[in-house]
């Protein structure tokens, strides 16, 4: 034991750190902005030129991540992101020449202007307070923002409309407010929902709600002072905010027009300071709905009518009104609504396309309009766009540009239902982002197979004596380089880049990408599956970060009707050494399942299972026969005729999924004989908890598993067990055993298990320095509570333990046995501000939390983030042993343990926490986690040890390398794993073993994604790079050659001597 | 009396492999031993050899007990770390009770008594001597076990052996 420690000692000593010169070889970082909002106008992806003559554009979106960002329309780099808080939410942006402002919050309570190309913050500035802000939904109505120069020189001033009754003008630069005037009206009769300036004058058009629809309600403001000139109600009658929209030329004319369509017409009316206008109705047929092509500004916009036609209308000043100018024919809309957008090009020009998908031509058609081409010119090109992988495209935004006559070239920046992000231009793709993978709802690695090695030998049955020979020698072709390459290695040591520790050289490029996917040497390259809500699953390659595959998941019966797909889990079912024999002629790889709840239409909800080849995304479960019939998408195996309660893993040798409906009925899948025998044998002692809320009381419920025995086979007596028939018998039934009813007013926040890596505990004691042992509790079915206790009723129980426990809600973080409910260690941590905050990691008999402690609880005391470490152990002390891990949980002794805790003050706030895992759980485990600073650090096993003494530690403490406690963690910059990297916004952390024990893959997601490798204990089972192999092998080399040279003398020598003796 | 007092180192030899040989040519034994008083010295003369041979048995018996001072010096001296110099010193204390136990017949075979000879290599003969050897030699064997345990070697505590032990599977599962 103590030539281990020893080992260890001499091991910790040399200090781990990422070094330089692994960024990117180690690691990979996938910089995301989240998937464009494309339903409203108002958030909506939409090309930016900034510049005169020289000019640059910029891909501007907010995202359902609640990021505004920027994208490099040349390569689909984020030129720039500004992420958001979670509770700011981005109500509208709008760009003007070379600034972009956005609302945000409650009724757009905080204004940002930012610089539109490299995304620098230039004005912050809160209009209102959030608390008083109108919440409306869709939350961008009533927030708009217009902008108004008034010479070149001056910054831009913005009129920012919020809460949908204040208009506020503040300069563009300084964020110094002018003015602010605010509607007499309530906003519950009348509200704003655009703002339009000239230089005299700004409109704010509203709708007023009367009794049966709503009415125009336009009221104009002197543009400089803020002072009401007019305000009018138009007769009119809309059914819909949508149906309204405001046009005008900002370039060269002062008139604004609000159009809108009243009972199937539509109607305009030109805006003038004292509103004395009359409204004009356009002529033609029944319009439908208005389209707002972002080209409002260039007194543009569209009409559908009732049939899908469309018709181009442009502002007609000299006119008075409007005028059609141009009419996209009505075609079949069943292969999806065609998509308009509207773009210009450096000159201003007009362009106008519609997007539709074909599904005769397999692709995407674009009509596009050009108005100042040869008196309107219409042109329409197909561009080969994937429907198999991307869905279908929900947005698109328009950028021309005219590099000869009648030939203008677009560029499209494609937003489609999986959450890509494509730029075409023409018929060319230039990039695609995957924005679906800044919402990832379910993740798992999963482990590759070995490079098959007989591809040439695949030649059954009988084989002559001369093809064999012919075989072989042509096998043998590839010896040289075999042997060139084994040389190299021997002599070198590296690993051709693959699977090298500490190897400098790239990853391997794309090209690599035609040979089937094998694991590298030590196992570091593996397949993780990602699950999005957007109906998209992902297989990406933890080497590079490439996406491997990506598979659409089907809508089964609801493709009819429509739905979505949300995935809930995702498991491995098959691992690499799960393949049987029998399957040989079958895909060998490993599979995985995705969990998902399919919500049609119609409101069903049912549960489906994927099930997945990892290494391709092949459907390898009974679905798989169906896939053609289903246009290529993933078919999925409808398991629930309803909604999924929970789901978990089988434990033990079968893998499979356990499912439990709403009846609390148990569906397996992969349900075979096999799985279906294992969840037979392993049934009567499956516990699993549930939450659940009655008459607004939270409790968590206690299930156990009950197979009833069919009466037949009650009656026939022994023989049921031979014959297993999952067909017949009825399904198995799970029943409520133990409640832990809540406190009243208590909150039930979450439920945690504790993370089990591969299941392999190394050691079920901790040895201390005099070789007595403390064994660790390692109870088996502990989970995590979090809770939040409310303020009235923090002092209901025992267990308040600071003074102001009646003022503030307190957060309790609580163990419980999931067999039978018990309560095994419970705290009550402050609250911040009401919110619980609180991580949890729990892993073997280690807990580790973190929360922010804002009681101020006098000297000596400190305000800030506290991270608690936790460590059960059995019994009362050292080497009182009580088998926690295999004695039942109705045993007297599984309730006798010992907490040792140690509180630290963490310099950040965190986001997710997880610990590490390796193969065997030899090497320590570390904290993984992710910083409110956008980080991800790692935070050693040693550091957080409860056993760390209060004075200088005596000889023994030091056999266990236990050092005095200080209270605060540092900052070390060199347990910073993301490198230099902004890994923003991490929700979830994953680990995974390599096939080195000493190395663990960490793969954080949430906003952004990044992957990478630790040692906790160091690369103790890899030599390390500054080993010097080169020499090791020549001096081997040199003295094999002195053998060689002087055994013959030598054996001279001896004769001689026996000669002249 | 001067020839009786002539020490006849053979006649110590009771067990001597060598009492068989021949003479040598020209040597007449009656010469060289020419005995005075037969009758009376013969007995008394084979009774103080054993005496002595005694006393030299009971100095071979307590040798280990008197270098034991000079082990602990150097135990004390090798030091507590587990290092070449201090490991050497243990084994050699370890090892040697073992050996001179096996050897004991054997080293306490030329101090038997003369009178019978064929016992010369018996466990039964000079058991106290025996005795006080193996005792002796124990002494030196838990000098170095003591040292042994004082540098962490001996497993004692129950972390030695926390490898060895095994855990089932609970009958109690937990899905989540």
């Amino acid at each position: 034991m103590r030539l281990i420690g020893l080992v260890v000692l001499l091991l910790g000593q040399s200090v781990w750190s990422l070094h330089e010169s692994e960024v990117g070889i180690v690691d990979w970082h996938k910089k995301l902005v989240g998937v464009p909002l494309t339903a409203s106008p108002a958030t909506a992806p939409v090309f930016h030129r900034v510049g005169t003559d020289t000019t640059r554009s910029i891909v501007l979106t907010a995202t359902s991540s609640n990021v505004l960002a920027g994208l490099n329309p040349a390569n689909g780099s984020v030129a720039w992101r500004y992420i958001y808080d979670s509770k700011d939410v981005i109500t509208t942006f709008h760009a003007y020449q070379n600034i972009v402002a956005s609302l945000s919050g409650p009724g757009g309570a905080t204004l940002r202007v930012f610089d539109a190309l490299d995304g620098h913050l230039l004005v912050e500035k809160r209009l209102h307070d959030p608390s008083f802000g109108q919440l409306t939904e869709p939350n961008h109505i009533g927030t708009n923002i217009a902008f108004l120069k008034h010479a070149a020189r001056e910054p831009s001033e913005v009129f920012a409309l919020t809460n949908g009754n204040t208009i506020q003008s503040v300069s563009g630069l300084t964020g110094e407010p002018k003015w602010t005037w605010t509607s007499p009206d309530h906003v519950s009769v009348s509200i704003f929902t655009k703002i339009a300036v000239t230089p005299t004058t700004l409109y704010a058009i509203g709708l007023s709600k009367t009794f049966a629809d709503y009415k125009l309600h336009v009221t104009a403001l002197d543009t400089s002072t803020g002072d009401q000139l007019a305000s009018e109600t138009i007769p009119s009658s809309l059914t819909d905010f949508r149906q309204l929209t405001v046009v005008r030329f900002a370039k060269d004319s002062d008139a604004v027009a609000v159009a809108w369509i009243d009972g199937g017409s539509l109607k305009s009316i030109l805006l003038d300071p004292k509103l004395k206008a009359k409204a004009v109705t356009v002529k033609g047929t029944a319009f439908e709905s208005i389209v707002d092509l972002a080209l409002g500004e260039h007194g543009r916009f569209l009409a559908v009518k009732e049939d899908g036609a469309a018709r181009l209308v442009k502002l007609d000043v000299a006119g008075g009104g409007l005028k059609s100018v141009h009419e996209f024919s009505s075609v079949d809309a069943s292969a999806g609504a065609p998509v308009y957008s509207g773009g210009l090009d450096k000159d201003g020009n007009v362009y106008v396309s519609r997007i539709r998908w074909s599904s005769t031509l397999r692709q995407a058609v674009v009509d596009l309009y050009s108005g100042h081409l040869a008196q309107g010119l219409s042109t329409s090109f197909t561009f080969p766009f994937d429907t198999l992988k991307h869905g279908v495209f929900s947005h698109a935004t328009l950028d021309c540009a005219q590099p000869s006559d009648l030939r203008p070239l677009t560029r499209i920046a494609l937003t489609t239902s999986t959450g890509a992000v494509q730029l075409w231009q023409h018929d060319q793709v230039q990039w695609t982002r995957e924005e679906a993978l800044a919402s990832v709802s379910g993740a798992a690695f999963v482990e590759l197979p070995e490079q098959a090695q007989d591809s040439a030998h695949s030649v059954d049955g009988e084989e002559g004596f001369l093809q064999r020979v012919l075989r072989q020698a042509h096998d043998a072709r590839g010896f040289p380089g075999y042997a060139m390459r084994f040389g190299k290695r021997f002599v070198t040591g590296s690993y051709d880049g693959s699977g090298d520790a500490l190897s400098t050289l790239p990853p391997p490029s794309l090209s690599q990408h035609d040979l089937p996917l094998a694991r590298d040497a030590f196992g570091f390259r593996q397949i993780l599956v990602l699950a999005t809500p957007y109906g998209i699953v992902y297989g990406v390659d933890t080497r590079t970060g490439e996406i491997v595959w990506s598979r659409l998941m089907g809508l089964g019966w609801a493709h009819e009707t429509g739905g979505s797909v949300m995935p809930v889990r995702v498991y491995v079912v098959k691992a690499v050494g799960d393949a049987g024999p029998e399957e040989s002629g079958k895909a060998k790889g490993p599979e995985v399942i995705v969990v998902a709840q399919r919500r049609s239409e119609n409101t069903l909800i049912d549960t489906v299972v994927y099930h997945i080849d990892a290494t391709t995304g092949k459907n390898v479960g009974p679905s798989a026969a169906a896939e053609d019939a289903d246009d290529g998408f993933l078919a999925g195996t409808d398991v629930i005729p309803g909604p999924l309660v929970e789901s978990f893993v089988l434990p033990g040798e079968v893998k499979a999924a356990v499912l439990i409906d709403q009846y609390l009925q148990v569906y397996i899948y992969p349900d075979t004989p096999e799985t279906q025998k294992a969840f037979r044998q392993l049934a009567p002692s499956l516990n699993f908890p549930l939450r659940s809320r009655q008459q607004g009381s939270f409790r968590i419920i206690g299930h156990r598993m009950q197979i009833s025995v069919p009466p037949s086979a009650r009656a026939s007596g022994s023989d049921s067990e031979s014959s297993p028939n999952p067909e017949s018998g009825p399904r198995a039934v799970a029943h409520p055993t133990w409640k832990l009813a809540l406190l009243p007013g208590e909150t039930l926040l979450s439920i945690q298990s504790a993370s089990r890596g591969t299941g392999n505990i190394a050691s079920v004691g901790k040895v201390l320095g005099n070789r007595t042992t403390l064994y660790k509790y390692l109870n088996p079915r502990v989970f995590v509570v979090l809770s939040q206790v409310q303020a009235s009723a923090g002092d209901g129980g025992a267990e308040t333990s600071t003074s102001n426990a009646k003022t503030e809600a307190m957060c309790a973080v609580r163990l419980v046995d999931a067999a039978k409910g018990a309560v095994l260690y419970s705290v009550l941590l402050p609250s911040f501000g009401g919110v619980c905050d609180v991580h949890v990691s729990l892993t073997e008999n280690w807990l580790v939390y973190h929360y922010f402690d804002g009681t101020d609880g006098g000297e000596g005391t400190t305000k800030g983030w506290k991270m608690v470490t936790v460590e059960l152990y059995e019994g009362k002390g050292v080497d009182d042993k009580t088998k926690s891990s295999e004695i039942s949980a109705f045993s007297e002794e599984i309730m006798d343990l010992t907490a040792l805790e140690q509180a630290y003050v963490f310099p950040h706030g965190i986001t997710a926490m997880a610990t590490t895992s390796t193969k065997f759980g030899i090497s320590s485990k570390d904290i993984i986690v992710a910083t409110k600073n956008h980080k991800i650090q790692s935070i050693p096993r040693r550091m957080l040890n409860p056993r760390r003494p209060n004075r200088k530690p005596t000889a023994e403490e030091q056999e266990e390398m236990l050092f005095p406690y200080d209270p605060l963690v540092p900052d070390d910059a060199r347990r910073t794993l993301s490198h230099n990297y902004e890994v923003a916004n991490i929700e979830h952390i994953i680990t995974a073993p390599a096939l080195l024990e000493s190395t663990s893959l960490v793969f954080a997601y949430g906003l952004d994604l990044f992957l990478t490798r630790v040692a906790p204990s160091n690369t103790f089972d890899v030599l390390s790079e500054n080993f010097n192999k080169v020499q090791l092998v020549l001096t081997v080399a040199g003295l094999a050659a002195a053998i060689v040279v002087t055994r013959p003398m030598v054996r001279r020598k001896r004769l001689r001597e026996r000669w002249y003796q | 009396m001067a020839s009786s007092k002539t020490l006849e180192y053979m006649s110590l030899e009771t067990s001597s492999k060598w009492k068989h040989l021949p003479s040598p040519p020209g040597f007449t034994k009656s010469f060289a031993h020419k005995p005075i008083a037969k009758s009376s010295s013969s007995g008394s003369v084979s009774d103080s050899y054993n005496k002595l041979k005694e006393k030299r048995a009971w100095e071979l018996a307590t040798a280990p007990a008197k270098s034991l001072p000079m082990q602990a010096f150097m135990l004390y001296m090798s030091g507590g770390g587990v290092q070449i110099f201090s490991m050497g010193i243990v084994f050699m204390l370890l090892l040697t009770p073992f050996k001179n136990f096996a050897g004991m017949n054997d080293a306490f075979a030329p101090f038997a008594p003369s009178a019978v000879p064929s016992k010369a290599k018996s466990w039964t003969t000079l058991p106290a001597q025996k005795l006080a050897y193996i005792f002796c030699n124990a002494l030196t064997l838990a000098v170095g076990l003591w040292k042994c345990r004082s540098m962490g070697l001996l497993p004692t505590g129950t972390g030695d052996w926390l490898a060895f032990e095994t855990r089932n599977m609970s009958p109690d599962v937990s899905l989540f």
